[in-house]
């Protein structure tokens, strides 16, 4: 049990896929101008990983393993990717047509993040359980929500700001944005004992 | 969008623009002009945000159609501005994402600690998945019918306003 705790804050906190790992900056920059549109990205990217990573791991054991096929694992990994989103935004729509409405706009943009095919690798190396691998794909996009949310709380705040006018705009996010990793880099300094 | 405007009553709106694209009795259908949620950037056409992207762009914005009563008398063309509550696009996430996924993960972690094998696991999470995702529905209706998620006619849009405020089209 102690080992899935630290799994999941390592993956959440200390190795975060935006801050540590650098994965998903397209929309950690584009899309944390408000919170609820960050939050609202951060829970559909987080139901993708997930969803996709489940699938990328049986992919792995039961086909690409199984039948020596390990160099083709990118390429498949992005396929199932890319229909992980497909079958999500399907869902969704049969689900609840005004819920496709208010959040399918989103889901294009998941297709293309390069966090939930990082996440897929990471889990394949790190040769874990079903499981595991899951609640590791789980812990990670709750990192990544998280670090979208507090950024587009800042965010939010640095529009009321006074900025110096050469810094207005993306050069005081990025400011920011390096403050907030090296915030975080202080989770590496997390006593386990 | 624009930023939330607080109303009377403390609660915030989220605002959009959308185009009437046909109307019918007294129900007006309307496509909001917000093409991505990010904007789009320079690099849209390879990322599938911008019109020249995959092509699936304008089979999204059509199935995004929604109705909306037509007290004001709009017409085919028009452009307004309609928003929702601040707290639905969290409700509409929480309800769409959150259930299935805790669904499945209690199904996986119920399981595992039964049988501890992966295949099963597998089974189990995937049966939580659809379970969560008929919770879902069922929560989605919910919301639908107290009208929580339902856009607002709010006004007119300014000739030339767009969703981002300082940045009138020309």
């Amino acid at each position: 049990m102690k080992e899935f705790v630290l799994m999941l804050i390592g993956a959440a906190l200390v190795n975060n896929v935006i801050l540590a790992r650098f994965l998903g900056l397209c929309s950690f920059m584009g899309v944390t101008t408000r919170i609820d549109t960050a939050a609202g990205m951060g829970l559909a990217t987080t139901f993708v990983i997930t969803v996709s990573s489940m699938a990328d791991w049986a992919v792995q054991r039961y086909l690409l393993d199984a039948y020596g096929l390990g160099f083709l694992r990118t390429v498949t990994f992005i396929l199932v990717i890319a229909s992980a989103v497909q079958f999500t935004e399907m869902t969704i729509r049969k689900v609840s047509p005004t819920l496709f409405q208010m959040l399918g706009i989103y889901l294009p943009l998941i297709t293309t993040n390069c966090a939930v095919l990082g996440v897929a690798l990471l889990l394949v190396e790190g040769h874990m359980g079903f499981l595991a691998a899951t609640l590791f794909a789980f812990a990670s996009s709750l990192g990544y929500s998280l670090v979208m949310v507090i950024f587009a709380g800042l965010r939010e705040r640095l529009v009321l700001a006074q900025v110096p006018r050469l810094f207005a705009g993306p050069p005081i996010a990025f400011i920011v944005a390096s403050l907030l990793a090296m915030a975080f880099m202080g989770f590496s300094g997390i006593s386990t004992s | 969008m624009t930023p939330p405007i607080a109303s009377a009553t403390g609660s915030h709106t989220i605002e959009g623009i959308a185009r009437v694209v046909r109307v019918e009795g007294l129900v007006a259908w309307l496509e909001p002009e917000q093409t991505t949620s990010c904007g789009s950037c320079a690099s849209a056409g390879a990322c599938g945000a911008g019109a020249t992207g995959l092509g699936t762009v304008a089979s999204r914005i059509a199935a995004r159609r929604f109705p909306l009563d037509n007290p004001g008398g709009l017409t085919v063309g028009e452009r307004v501005v309609v928003g929702v509550d601040d707290r639905a696009l969290i409700k509409a996430a929480l309800t769409a994402y959150a259930l299935p996924l805790f669904a499945a993960l209690a199904a996986g972690g119920l399981a595992q600690g039964a049988y501890g094998s992966d295949p099963l696991t597998l089974v189990a999470m995937l049966g939580g998945l659809g379970s969560g995702l008929l919770a879902a529905r069922a929560g989605a209706r919910r919301l639908d019918r107290r009208g929580d998620l339902a856009p607002r006619f709010l006004r007119r849009a300014r000739p030339g306003e767009t969703c981002h405020p300082g940045q009138e089209e020309t």
